[in-house]
């Protein structure tokens, strides 16, 4: 009776503590989730007209030569920049975890300041730093006889402007993790590879990296999801151009939707994204083992 | 006793959150500002007249109103007068325009909106003014173009700023170039604009001798000075024209502008978030297509140079003006619209819009009822202005008359920055506007 009355508790505090974030979950993404999913099948224009059209959004979606080009361009951008999330936050944590760099505790906090930032503010203050026609760094180049780089007018600068600010507003927080996995290590073993004679390389490479695999995993999952789903940073920034050479995935459906007032073509569009950044994840899940092994 | 204390403590913790998370959800970036309520708070009350007393009206307007605001002084004064109090709601125009459908279907829409398109939009949900107010006292065309709904017969909005399209110039590049503006009796020609613009950075050195806003009505009055069109009559139907071969004339001399460097690509090919009315407050672009509202702004902002109101030029057919503006509209489920109507039979009438221009220093869109500028230069810009609302093309009006934007708006925008930025040629851009145009539509394009 007492066990029984014991493992009640239990339970019901299980339920007290899961309850709020269940019940938020629920609210801010379940109901949403059902109700995309259903407007997905209907024409709604975000007003009065609501009615079931069948499969037709994501027939049309899918004859979307626009709708191909977006994704496309959105992979593209997570896999050139998703070595840079993974490994400059590392290379910073490994730096700040040394104990041969003196103000490590200084430059942490430097490098976590942008992550405190809004995604926003992120974009004014990079383009404060890359607009073409009074931004620093433009400005610092005419100053030394240069020519003012197109920052707004070449697709490939507009991208790399944009990688950059999503790196430079990102690296804190994946330092953090990393700080945490590294910490974790038992000094132990990194004791041992002195006493065995092992290069600095060969520590990092043989000892700290794969007991990093599932911070690593982590970084991994959440960057790539950060990147598939860019889309604030690039308001402040680039607004989707030059042309339409920096509208991604998440640009393209708030368009459709918000812009375009075509609330079931931009919810099927959502439900084709889901699947597939839940496909991606799944694949990342299988090759890395869930962070078992890199 | 500890252990209740603790589970009540931690159900509060959790209620909080919980309310806490709402309450952000529900903020829709609007800010409220209980602005004059103190006077005259109290029991609502009509007196015999009909008037109204003692009541709060909601406000939405689309930004912060400063103190010597035009609408701000209006109705602060109406509260002063009807012993009403008003409250404003700060939303922008973007905002208004995604938010409106969620605030009408949770019944908390404001009493009055100040509005660029809303209530032409959903004419539905608003108050036909013309019930209100006795609508001949309006200039015919700004009434129809702000005022009037898109889709039906009927006014949802009362114009409270009526805009025009203009060109601003830096006079002292313009003397330094030795270049005269031109003037009504003696425009430039379309040709004239692109080779006196880079005349002016020839021999001036400024950045850009021309830039536009990045808007499709700014890009559009030189479409309509070639004799362009996007629409035309077709009975009781439309015609899509907007790919014409006179209009893709128009945006490859429109994109050899940028390409050329005679205007700043970067606004137009749509990569950044410049705005070219900066430009010229810098003095970076020596003329500016912008519109009559930045002419109050430019006076009270630019003082290193010159700058003035210059006559647009002519296309293959004709000047050409693009006229618009805001517009009061009172929703018809606002909990105190009695309110809101009491204040626009208020405000427009004769003394009282005439004191709301004074302040306002815009272009009047009620018969007989005009600013009246101090200074000179003031008063000689404002007749150019005047005249540009002249220019107004029938054009513009058959394409207005169809409603084509209750399709696409910002589409045709995106379309040209497209052609701009060289992702598509101005054919491919237009036929591609033409054919979404059709598919939203249902008219079909022009042979």
């Amino acid at each position: 009776m007492n066990k029984k009355k014991q493992a009640f508790c239990h339970t019901r505090a299980f339920w007290m503590f899961v309850a709020p974030a269940f019940i938020l979950f629920t609210i801010f993404f379940l109901v949403p989730l059902v109700l995309s999913i259903g407007l997905s099948f209907t024409n709604f224009d975000g007003w009065k007209k609501m009615d079931l059209i069948g499969l037709k959004n994501y027939i049309k979606i899918l004859k979307d030569i626009e709708f191909y080009k977006t994704m496309i361009r959105t992979f593209i951008y997570t896999a050139v920049n998703l070595p840079f999330k993974v490994i400059l936050p590392l290379l910073v944590a490994v730096l700040v975890t040394s104990k041969l760099l003196k103000g490590t505790t200084f430059i942490r906090t430097v490098v976590y300041i942008p992550v405190l930032l809004s995604a926003l503010v992120v974009g004014i203050t990079i383009n404060w730093m890359f607009g073409q026609e009074y931004g620093l760094i433009n400005f610092l180049i005419q100053n030394v006889g240069g020519t003012p780089l197109e920052w707004a007018l070449n697709s490939k600068l507009a991208t790399f402007v944009i990688s950059f600010a999503s790196n430079w507003a990102s690296i804190g927080y994946f330092m953090i993790l990393f700080i945490g996995g590294i910490n974790n290590i038992p000094r132990e073993l990194f004791e041992a590879a002195n006493v065995d004679g092992a290069s600095k390389v060969q520590v990092f490479f043989k000892i700290m990296l794969p007991m990093l695999s599932p911070t690593i995993f982590i970084v991994l999952l959440l960057s790539t999801v950060n990147l598939l789903k860019e889309y604030a940073l690039i308001q402040g920034i680039s607004l989707g151009g030059p042309g339409t050479s920096t509208t991604y995935i998440i640009q393209y459906m708030f368009d459709q939707g918000f812009n375009q007032s075509k609330y079931g073509y931009a919810s099927a569009v959502g439900v084709i994204v889901s699947f597939v950044f839940i496909i991606i994840t799944i694949i990342q899940f299988k090759f890395t083992k869930g962070g078992g092994e890199v | 006793m500890r252990k209740s204390l603790s589970k009540v403590l931690a159900a509060t913790l959790s209620a909080a959150m919980v309310f806490a998370m709402a309450g952000c959800g529900s903020s829709d970036k609007a800010t409220t500002d209980n602005t004059n309520q103190s006077a005259t708070e109290g029991t609502s009350e009509s007196s015999e007249t009909g008037e109204v007393r003692g009541k709060t009206m909601k406000v939405m307007i689309s930004e912060e109103p400063s103190t010597d605001n035009a609408l701000k002084n209006a109705l602060d004064k109406w509260a002063a007068e009807s012993g009403n109090t008003y409250e404003t709601i700060i939303l922008s125009n973007d905002d208004q325009k995604t938010k409106f459908t969620s605030m009408a279907k949770n019944n908390s829409l404001p009493d009055l909106i100040s509005t660029v398109g809303i209530h032409q939009l959903y004419p539905e949900e608003f108050v036909d003014v013309s019930t209100i107010v006795d609508i001949s006292k309006f200039e015919q065309t700004p009434l129809n173009i702000i005022g009037k709904a898109f889709t039906e017969d009927v006014y949802s909005g009362l114009p409270v700023q009526f805009t025009t399209t203009c060109f601003y110039y830096n006079e002292d590049l313009f003397t330094q170039a030795g270049i005269e503006a031109p003037t009504a009796e003696n425009p430039w020609t379309l040709d004239q604009l692109y080779e006196n613009a880079a005349l002016l950075q020839e021999k001036t050195g400024v950045k850009y001798g021309f830039a536009a806003d990045v808007s499709r009505a700014r890009y559009d009055i030189l479409m309509y000075a070639n004799g362009g069109k996007l629409v035309e009559k077709d009975g009781d139907t439309f015609k899509i024209t907007l790919n014409s071969a006179t209009n893709v004339d128009t945006l490859n001399q429109f994109v050899k502008a940028n390409e050329d460097g005679v205007m700043p690509k970067a606004i137009w090919a749509g990569a950044t978030t410049d705005n070219p009315v900066e430009y010229f407050k810098n003095g970076d672009a020596a003329i500016l297509l912008s519109g009559s509202w930045n002419y109050n702004t430019f006076a009270n902002e630019i003082s290193k140079f010159q700058y003035g109101i210059m006559t647009s030029p002519t296309g293959s057919a004709s000047r050409s003006a693009i006229i618009g503006g805001g517009a009061l509209a009172v929703p018809k489920n606002g909990e105190n619209s009695d309110v809101a109507i009491d204040f626009l039979k208020w405000l427009y009438t004769d003394e009282n819009f005439k004191a709301y221009l004074q302040n306002d220093k815009g272009l009047s869109s009620m018969k007989g009822i005009i600013y009246e500028p101090e200074s000179d230069k003031a008063r000689i810009d404002y007749e150019k202005l005047q005249d540009e609302v002249n220019q107004v093309t029938e054009t513009f009006e058959t394409d207005e008359s169809s409603s084509w934007r209750v399709y696409k708006d910002a589409e045709y925008r995106d379309t040209l920055k497209r052609a701009v930025s060289g992702e598509l040629t101005a054919q491919e851009a237009l036929d591609s506007f033409a054919k979404e145009l059709s598919a939203e539509s249902g008219w079909s394009i022009a042979e």
